[in-house]
């Protein structure tokens, strides 16, 4: 018995059937009506297959990332090694190895206080930078956004003068009067900032404007949030990945910054770059271990910083 | 009683007029809907009844209660936004739940009324889902529960079908207007296409450089239009200036002409004309007629391929009286 005369369970069933049926003969019909056009359109059209790559490329394009990659991995393979090396001169490989320029090195009183000032200031830095960075996008987006284009020369200033020649003017503005603090952390605090200022800027600018903050902002108002509770509970969360961001990579840099901590402050508050400038003269073992020692330092912050800033869902 | 009164409003950036003079009465449980193109202030309008947006001057009432010295958290409007404005680091429960957490609603309760607000849009199995794991349709029934979830006395939406594909805003508009009409609730919407006005209005605003040149329901609208612009937004009329409806007529016409495309048929005794082009839209065939020097375009039912007419072809047209309107 064909489907179309065999008895149907019930009313609905039977509907659902005529519908079908009145579909298909719809469909038969426009089909039809098409045929002449689909077949032309059929004998022209083409079939897109996925490109095939020739072995010799991909060979190439593997080799040339695999000797990039090394470029940049030799100098720090060579220092780590030497690092571990009880000495290493007349010879290809080192004489032997040993951890005891890691011991010498983190033993040493005055790196680990350099180590933790570097951090306190980078961190205090840091933690001003957000405080007052993190209001000031909120004002200018959402109230004042033709300010964003001044904003943007301005956040340029940093990098548009030397830092050797924005140190002689802030020793010179901060060397003595009022706001003496020249050979204080104080003033790497605010010089860092101004460092960090346009990474963050630029960062948070971006995710700001993939948010559509405006439209957060009033969907908030309407459901009955104040400007700040919309402020924290809606938009703050959203910044939280341009700003880790824009974090770790001023931490970098201003963990590694020399310039400023050594004319600004130099011994006074020793950070980790201006102690390994003064310790250029000790054994090279014993500095490769430092400089290795600060390369793993950042690698595994900058490694457990992205692993918390991983989406929940 | 209408629910929404709007008097005399206006609003201006420094000496460009956005819109001026709305006046407006909407009833408890009408579907309104302000249409007109891009730049016509109808978008505007609405954030100034949400109060997102300040007026220059005019009254908004709602329910008795004047809005515009209150902020848009009092005024108990909910709103659906094109962007869908979904809070992306909650999950759509948490969304739908928003505002009732602003409210303060105890957690039991808050939980039943998104429970009940996600499958009123057939959403309940994706409470635990996140923005961005869901489609353009799915967003916007989330932002439509978490509009709805609070109650509000007014619903507006500005343009939530704009950025959807084709099929799904249909789908879409239907869902709207039936859980519009189950809730009974008023609610505005902004639109600049016409079909999804003419489908889903109790009545239209046509808005035209800031100020409302029509309204009435879909009907009164598609058939007579008040003026040009009205016949050329609405439907795809046939605009004649006043020589060209004299030669098509052979009568003398003092002002422009509005004859809708489907008015006219082929075939009879009429006004003879020939084929100058044809396009299939579906289930019409749009015919571009030349008849006594003028151009017109014949829509007529695509019933077969037999019934098909040539380019080129000499036709007969037959215009309807009443189907004739002199407009503005």
């Amino acid at each position: 018995m064909s489907r179309a005369n065999r008895p149907f369970k019930n009313v609905g069933e039977a509907a659902d059937a005529r519908q079908k049926q009145a579909k298909k003969r719809s469909l038969q019909t426009v089909n039809e009506h098409f045929e002449p056009g689909f077949n032309e359109a059929a004998a022209t059209q083409v079939v897109f297959k996925p490109p095939v790559k020739a072995p010799t490329a991909s060979l190439y394009h593997r080799i040339v990332v695999w000797l990039l990659f090394l470029i940049l991995l030799l100098p720090l393979a060579g220092t780590l090694l030497y690092s571990l090396s009880t000495s290493w001169s007349a010879t290809i490989l080192p004489d032997g190895l040993t951890l005891k320029w890691y011991a010498a090195l983190w033993s040493d009183e005055r790196f680990l206080r350099a180590f933790g000032q570097s951090l306190l200031v980078c961190f205090g830095a840091l933690a001003l930078s957000v405080a007052l960075i993190l209001p000031l996008m909120f004002v200018v987006h959402y109230h004042f956004p033709k300010l964003d284009t001044l904003m943007n020369v301005l956040i340029l200033l940093p990098f548009a003068v030397p830092p050797v020649v924005s140190s002689v003017g802030l020793l010179q503005l901060y060397g003595s009067g009022p706001l003496a603090m020249t050979g204080t952390p104080w003033i790497l605090l605010g010089c860092y900032f101004t460092i960090a200022l346009p990474f963050m800027y630029r960062a948070i600018a971006n995710n700001l404007q993939a948010i559509n903050l405006r439209d957060l902002m009033d969907a908030a108002h309407l459901l009955g949030a104040s400007t700040w509770k919309a402020a924290f509970l809606v938009v703050l969360p959203n910044l939280r990945k341009g700003l880790m961001v824009s974090l770790f990579l001023s931490f970098s840099f201003l963990f590694g910054e020399f310039v400023f901590a050594n004319m600004l402050v130099g011994t006074r508050y020793e950070t980790l770059q201006v102690y390994l400038n003064n310790m250029r003269n000790s054994s090279g073992h014993f500095n490769s271990a430092l400089v290795i020692s600060y390369f793993f330092f950042v690698l595994v912050f900058t490694w457990a910083a992205n692993r918390l800033n991983r989406d929940k869902a | 009683m209408s629910l929404l009164s709007i008097h005399n409003l206006h609003k201006s950036y420094g000496d460009t007029r956005i819109f001026s003079d709305i006046n407006c009465e909407i009833g408890q449980g009408e579907f309104v809907t302000l249409l007109g193109p891009s730049g016509c202030g109808k978008s505007t309008l609405l954030r100034c009844i949400a109060g997102l947006t300040d007026v220059d001057g005019g009254q908004i009432n709602l329910g008795g209660e004047d809005l515009v010295p209150l902020p848009p958290q009092k005024r108990g409007i909910g709103m659906v936004f094109q962007s869908y404005a979904l809070f992306p680091n909650m999950s759509v429960a948490q969304n739908v739940a928003f505002g009732l957490r602003m409210q303060k609603v105890a957690k039991d309760e808050s939980e039943q009324r998104v429970r009940e607000a996600l499958e009123m849009v057939e959403l309940g199995d994706f409470a635990a889902r996140y923005p961005h794991q869901l489609s353009g349709g799915q967003c916007q029934r989330v932002a439509l529960a978490r509009s709805l979830v609070t109650r509000p006395r007014l619903l507006l939406l500005d343009e939530p079908l704009s950025a959807l594909d084709a099929r799904i805003r249909k789908h879409l508009r239907e869902q709207i207007r039936a859980i519009q009409q189950e809730l009974n609730l008023t609610t505005i919407f902004v639109t600049h296409d016409q079909e999804e006005a003419l489908t889903m209005s109790d009545r239209i605003f046509l808005m035209n450089a800031g100020q409302i040149v029509q309204s009435g329901d879909a009907e009164t609208l598609y058939t007579a239009p008040v003026d040009a612009f009205a016949a050329g937004f609405i439907g795809n009329y046939n605009l004649l200036e006043a020589d060209a409806a004299s030669r098509l007529l052979l009568r003398p016409v003092n002002s422009r002409v509005a004859i809708r495309p489907e008015a006219i048929q082929i075939g009879g005794v009429g006004i003879e004309g020939t084929i100058v082009s044809h396009s299939l839209l579906g289930n019409v065939v749009r015919y571009r007629v030349e008849a006594r020097g003028v151009q017109l375009l014949v829509d007529v039912l695509n019933r077969s391929a037999a019934d098909l007419h040539r380019d080129g072809q000499n036709v007969s047209l037959a215009i309807g009286a009443d189907a004739i309107r002199e407009v503005a």
